[in-house]
C-alpha cells in the first residue's frame, strides 16, 4: 500500500453548472478503494457509510434475491466475529448500524462517537471483506428473510409498485424483487453465497464515506490500515448483460383485485433517463413537482382539492443508475379509476405542447432546492448523498443536481415531456378490492 | 456514548406579558431555521363523543383563515419551498415551521396568523372529514395496525388513548364547524402556549419577532378546562382476530407508568434492553437465535396519561402459538431474572447515545424540547431524563417490571387455523 493516495477534492465534471468547491475529499487508494471524506468539526459523532456495487442487478440468472440475503448474512460474522458481536459492539456504545440493498446497490451503515470509530471500523471492515457466511446461520436467517418476504405480500402498496415493476421494466432487472422468493432462496447454498460476496465485495467496487468529527488523515490511516486484506476475487456466475430498460412504445394497464383494500389505488409510471443524464432527470424532477407536489401543484389542486375525484394524489421520481422513474399514485374510489387516468393522461399530453408558467416553475424549482438542501442537515444525510452519487456516477455528481433544477426555462421542459411522459410511454396499474 | 449533538447553546428562555413562552436556540451550522409552537392539549382531552377533534382541528389549521384562502396558505408557503404544518398527538397539539432561514420571518408570521385566526370554512371541513374517514379505513389495510386496534382498544376502553387520533367514522361524521370554534376558543390561547425557535437566527431577534406577533394576544379570563379522564383498571385481555393474511402478528403488553412516575427511566431502559437494535433481547432470542421473525420490536411511549409497555412480532402462521410463548417468557424474564450489571450498563449506552443522535438537526431539538416544556417536565427534563436512565439499578429495573409486568393485554392476528386455536 502506497503511502500518498491520489488526492482529489476536485469539482470537475462533465457539466458547466456546478457549484463551488467539492467539499468532500474523494481519495482512491492504491488498491482500487474510493475513499470520500468531509470533516463536520461541529459534530461529535462519526458516520460511517460504506457502498458496494452488490445490488440485484449483479446476480445472475436463477440467483434472484442472494444480493439481499448477503447483506443480512454479512452482520452473522468473520471467523475473528462471531454472530451478533457487531452488532453489540457498536450499540453498546450507543451507536447505530444497519443496511440496506437496492438493484444498483448494497449499503452498510452506522454512527458512532467520534472517539469510538477507531473502536468501530475494524469489525465493520472484517464483516464486509471476510463474511465467514456459516451453514447453520445461512438456514436460519433464510427464515428471517422469508419472513420479510411474507409480510410484504401483505402490504398492497408493495405488491402494486411489484406488479407495476415488471410491467414497466420488462426482463430488466429492476423489475425482480429485491427481495427474491422463498423458492429461489430455498435453492441457493452458503457456498454460492460466498461466491457471490468475494466477487463483488471488491475495492474497485466499494466506496467507503466517513462524514463528522474527525479528520482526514486519521479516516485514511484507519481506512487504509483496515481496508486491506480483501479476498482473492474467484470466478462466480455473472449477470447476463441487459440493455437499460427501453421506453414503452405502447401504453400497457393491469387492474390488480386485491384482499383487504379499503381504498382503491392508480399508479401510473413512466420511464426517464439514468443518472447519466441527471440534467434531464432533474428536469423530469420538476415536471413531478409542477403536477403533484403540494396543494398548489396541478393534480392536487384538480384532482383531490376541486373535483374531489381522489382522496389524495402524489408524484415521485427516483434516479437509478439505468433509468429514472416518474410515478403518479392516486388514492381513490374504484369508480373513478377510468376518469381520473383519462384527466391524469390529458394534463400530461399538455406538458408537451404548452409550456409551464414562469411561476409554477419557480415554485418547483424553490420546493426542489429546499428539499435538497434539508436532505443535507446531518452527517448521515451527507455520507448517503455522496455515497449514492458515488456508486452510481462520481461523488461530485451530488452536487450539481441544484444547479440543473435551477437552469430549466419553461420551453425546455416541453421536449422533455414529449419524449418521456407521453401517454403512450406510461405504464398504468390499477387496485381494486377483491 | 455520552456526548450530546446539541449545538453550543446561545440561547433565551423568557415570558411575554400574556404568559406564553419563549425559548430561542441559536444554532448556526446549517441555513435552517427550524420553529414548533406548542399546545397542552391533544387526544388527552378528548371523550368518546369527540374523539379525534384536536387532529381534526389541526389539520383544518392550514386550510384557511380570516385573511387567507386555503390556496393563498399554501401559495405562501410553496413559493419559498418551506414547510408550514399542524397536528396533534397523545397530549399536546402543535403547529411546525421549517424554512431556509431568509424566509423565516414570513412564514412564522403565517403560522401565527393560521394558530389565531383559523376560519373552519365549511368546503374545507366537508373535504377534511371525508379524507380522514378515508384514513381511517386504509389503517385496515395493515395487519399490524388492525392488531394494534384491538390491542388498544381493550387496554384503555373509554379512556382517550383507546381511539385512533384520528378518532372514529361515528364522531367525525359528528363533527360541526361550531365544535371546532368552541375547542379553538377554549385551548388556543397565549398563556398555556410554548413557542421554541431553533437555528441559524439571533435568538434576541426571535424574541422580538414572536412579541410581535403573539405578545399582543390576550388569554381569556377563565383558565382552560382541564380533561376529565376515566380511570383506566388494569385487567388481563386477550383478543384474537382471523384474517387470511400471509403473516400472523402478535402484539403482548401491559398498561405502564406515565412520564412522571418514578418507574419512567427503568421502564425506558427495559424497553431499550428488549426492543431497540440488532442487539436487543427480542431480536436476538427471537429472530437470530430462532429465525420466527424479520419484525420483532417492542416500545413504551412518552405519556402524560396512562401509558403502555408493547412487544410485537410478525411470524409465520405455524409459529404464532411459538411466538406468543417467546414473548411473554421474554416479558416474564424481566421480573423473575435480574439484569446483569454488563446488560443494564449496555443499554444505558444504548439508551442515552441513540438520545443523543435524536438531537441532531434544528427539528429534532425544537421538537424534543418543546415537548418536555408543554408536559410541564420543563426542557431540564434533557437533562433530568439522562441523569435518571445513568441513575437506575439492577433491582430498581428489575421491580419497575415487576410492578408493570402483571395483568397482560395480547392481541393476535392472522388466518384462522393458526389463530382459533389460541383464543
Amino acid at each position: 500500500m502506497s503511502s500518498a493516495p491520489d488526492v482529489s477534492t476536485s469539482n470537475s465534471s462533465d457539466s458547466g453548472r456546478l457549484p463551488t468547491q467539492f467539499p468532500a475529499s474523494v481519495i482512491r487508494l492504491d488498491n482500487g478503494l474510493t475513499v470520500i471524506h468531509q470533516e463536520i468539526a461541529t459534530t461529535p459523532v462519526v458516520v460511517v457509510d460504506v457502498w458496494i456495487k452488490a445490488g440485484a442487478r449483479y446476480e445472475p440468472d436463477g440467483w434472484t434475491g442472494m444480493a439481499h440475503f448477503l447483506e443480512h448474512m454479512v452482520f452473522k460474522g468473520t471467523e475473528q466475529i462471531l454472530p451478533g458481536m457487531f452488532d453489540a459492539a457498536i450499540e453498546s456504545r450507543g451507536g447505530l448500524t444497519n443496511a440496506a440493498t437496492s438493484h444498483d446497490y448494497a449499503h452498510f451503515y452506522m454512527t458512532v462517537a467520534a472517539d469510538d470509530l477507531p473502536h468501530a471500523l475494524p469489525y465493520l471492515a472484517d464483516l464486509l471483506l471476510h463474511a465467514a457466511i456459516p451453514a447453520d446461520e445461512f438456514v436460519r436467517e433464510r427464515q428471517v428473510v422469508v419472513e420479510e418476504i411474507h409480510q410484504s405480500w401483505d402490504d398492497p402498496d408493495w405488491i402494486g409498485f411489484q406488479t407495476l415493476s415488471e410491467m414497466i421494466y420488462g426482463n430488466h432487472p429492476y423489475g425482480r424483487s429485491v427481495l427474491g422468493t422463498p423458492e429461489i432462496l430455498q435453492e441457493r447454498s452458503p457456498e454460492e453465497m460466498r461466491q457471490f460476496h468475494r466477487a463483488h465485495y471488491q475495492p474497485d467496487d466499494m466506496r467507503v464515506v466517513i462524514t463528522g468529527g474527525v479528520p482526514l488523515d486519521r479516516v485514511l490511516e484507519l481506512v487504509q490500515t483496515q481496508f486491506r486484506a480483501f479476498a482473492h476475487k474467484e470466478p462466480c456466475p455473472a449477470a447476463a448483460p441487459v440493455a437499460p430498460p427501453q421506453l414503452l412504445t405502447q401504453a400497457k394497464q393491469q387492474t390488480l383485485a386485491l384482499p383487504r383494500l379499503e381504498h382503491g389505488r392508480l399508479v401510473m409510471a413512466w420511464l426517464g433517463p439514468g443518472i447519466g443524464d441527471l440534467k434531464q432527470a432533474s428536469g423530469l424532477d420538476i415536471l413531478a413537482t409542477v403536477l403533484a407536489e403540494g396543494r398548489m401543484s396541478r393534480l392536487v389542486r384538480e384532482l383531490q382539492e376541486e373535483r374531489q375525484w381522489v382522496d389524495e394524489i402524489a408524484s415521485s421520481f427516483s434516479v437509478q443508475q439505468d433509468c429514472s422513474l416518474f410515478v403518479l399514485s392516486s388514492w381513490l374510489a374504484p369508480s373513478y379509476i377510468e376518469d381520473v387516468e383519462k384527466v391524469i393522461c390529458d394534463r400530461i399530453a399538455s406538458l408537451a405542447t404548452i409550456p409551464i408558467t414562469t411561476v409554477e416553475l419557480e415554485r418547483a424549482q424553490r420546493v426542489l432546492c429546499n428539499d435538497y438542501a434539508f436532505s443535507m442537515e446531518t452527517p448521515g444525510q451527507l455520507a448517503g448523498l455522496y455515497g449514492y452519487y458515488g456508486t452510481l456516477a462520481t461523488p461530485e455528481l451530488s452536487l450539481a443536481y441544484p444547479g440543473y433544477v435551477d437552469s430549466y426555462t419553461t420551453a425546455q421542459l416541453m421536449p422533455l415531456a414529449q419524449e418521456y411522459l407521453s401517454p403512450h410511454r406510461c405504464g398504468s396499474l390499477a387496485l381494486t378490492p377483491a | 456514548m455520552t456526548v450530546s449533538t446539541a449545538p453550543k447553546q446561545n440561547a433565551i428562555t423568557t415570558h411575554l406579558g400574556n404568559g406564553l413562552k419563549v425559548i430561542a436556540i441559536e444554532n448556526p451550522v446549517a441555513d435552517i431555521v427550524s420553529a414548533r409552537v406548542f399546545l397542552p392539549v391533544g387526544q388527552g382531552h378528548e371523550t368518546p363523543k369527540n374523539a379525534g377533534i384536536f387532529s381534526f382541528l389541526t389539520s383544518l389549521l392550514t386550510r384557511g383563515t380570516t385573511h387567507r384562502s386555503s390556496l393563498d396558505i399554501a401559495e405562501a408557503v410553496e413559493y419559498v419551498g418551506a414547510s408550514l404544518g399542524a397536528d396533534s398527538a397523545s397530549d399536546y397539539s402543535l403547529v411546525s415551521v421549517k424554512t431556509v432561514s431568509a424566509d423565516f420571518e414570513k412564514i412564522f408570521t403565517l403560522a401565527t396568523e393560521i394558530l389565531r385566526e383559523p376560519s373552519f370554512p365549511e368546503n374545507e371541513i366537508e373535504l377534511e372529514r371525508k379524507l380522514t374517514i378515508q384514513g381511517l379505513r386504509s389503517m385496515q389495510e395493515q395487519p399490524f395496525s388492525v392488531a394494534y386496534k384491538y390491542f388498544r382498544e381493550g387496554m384503555y376502553g373509554e379512556h382517550p388513548y383507546g381511539f385512533s387520533s384520528m378518532g372514529t367514522e361515528e364522531t367525525l361524521r359528528a363533527m360541526q364547524r361550531d365544535d371546532l370554534l368552541d375547542a379553538h376558543r377554549q385551548h388556543f390561547r397565549p398563556d398555556n402556549m410554548v413557542v421554541i425557535i431553533v437555528g441559524r437566527i439571533d435568538p434576541e431577534r426571535a424574541v422580538a419577532l414572536v412579541d410581535n406577533l403573539l405578545g399582543d394576544w390576550a388569554a381569556p379570563d377563565c383558565p382552560a378546562p382541564k380533561a376529565r379522564l376515566p380511570q383506566v383498571e388494569s385487567h388481563a385481555y386477550r383478543i384474537v382476530t382471523p384474517q387470511e393474511t400471509n403473516q400472523a402478528f402478535v402484539i403482548l403488553g401491559y398498561l405502564a407508568a406515565s412520564v412522571k412516575h418514578p418507574d419512567f427511566a427503568a421502564l425506558k431502559l427495559l424497553s431499550t434492553h428488549l426492543g431497540n437494535g440488532l442487539s436487543s433481547r427480542l431480536f436476538v432470542e427471537l429472530r437470530e437465535k430462532q429465525g420466527l421473525a424479520y419484525d420483532v420490536s417492542a416500545f413504551y411511549p412518552t405519556r402524560l396519561g396512562p401509558s403502555q409497555f408493547v412487544s410485537y412480532i410478525g411470524t409465520a402462521p405455524e409459529n404464532t402459538s411459538v411466538a406468543v410463548d417467546g414473548l411473554q417468557s421474554e416479558l416474564r424474564r424481566l421480573c423473575d431474572v435480574p439484569l446483569t450489571a454488563n446488560e443494564l450498563q449496555v443499554a444505558k449506552n444504548k439508551m442515552l447515545g441513540q438520545y443523543a443522535l435524536g438531537k441532531q438537526t434544528n427539528g429534532q431539538i425544537a421538537q424534543l424540547l418543546g415537548w418536555y416544556e408543554i408536559l410541564g417536565l420543563g426542557t431540564e427534563f434533557d437533562t433530568t431524563f439522562q441523569t435518571d436512565v445513568a441513575a437506575v439499578t439492577i433491582d430498581k429495573a428489575q421491580e419497575a417490571a415487576q410492578r408493570c409486568f402483571v395483568d397482560s393485554y395480547i392481541s393476535i392476528l392472522g388466518p384462522a387455523t393458526a389463530v382459533e386455536p389460541l383464543r
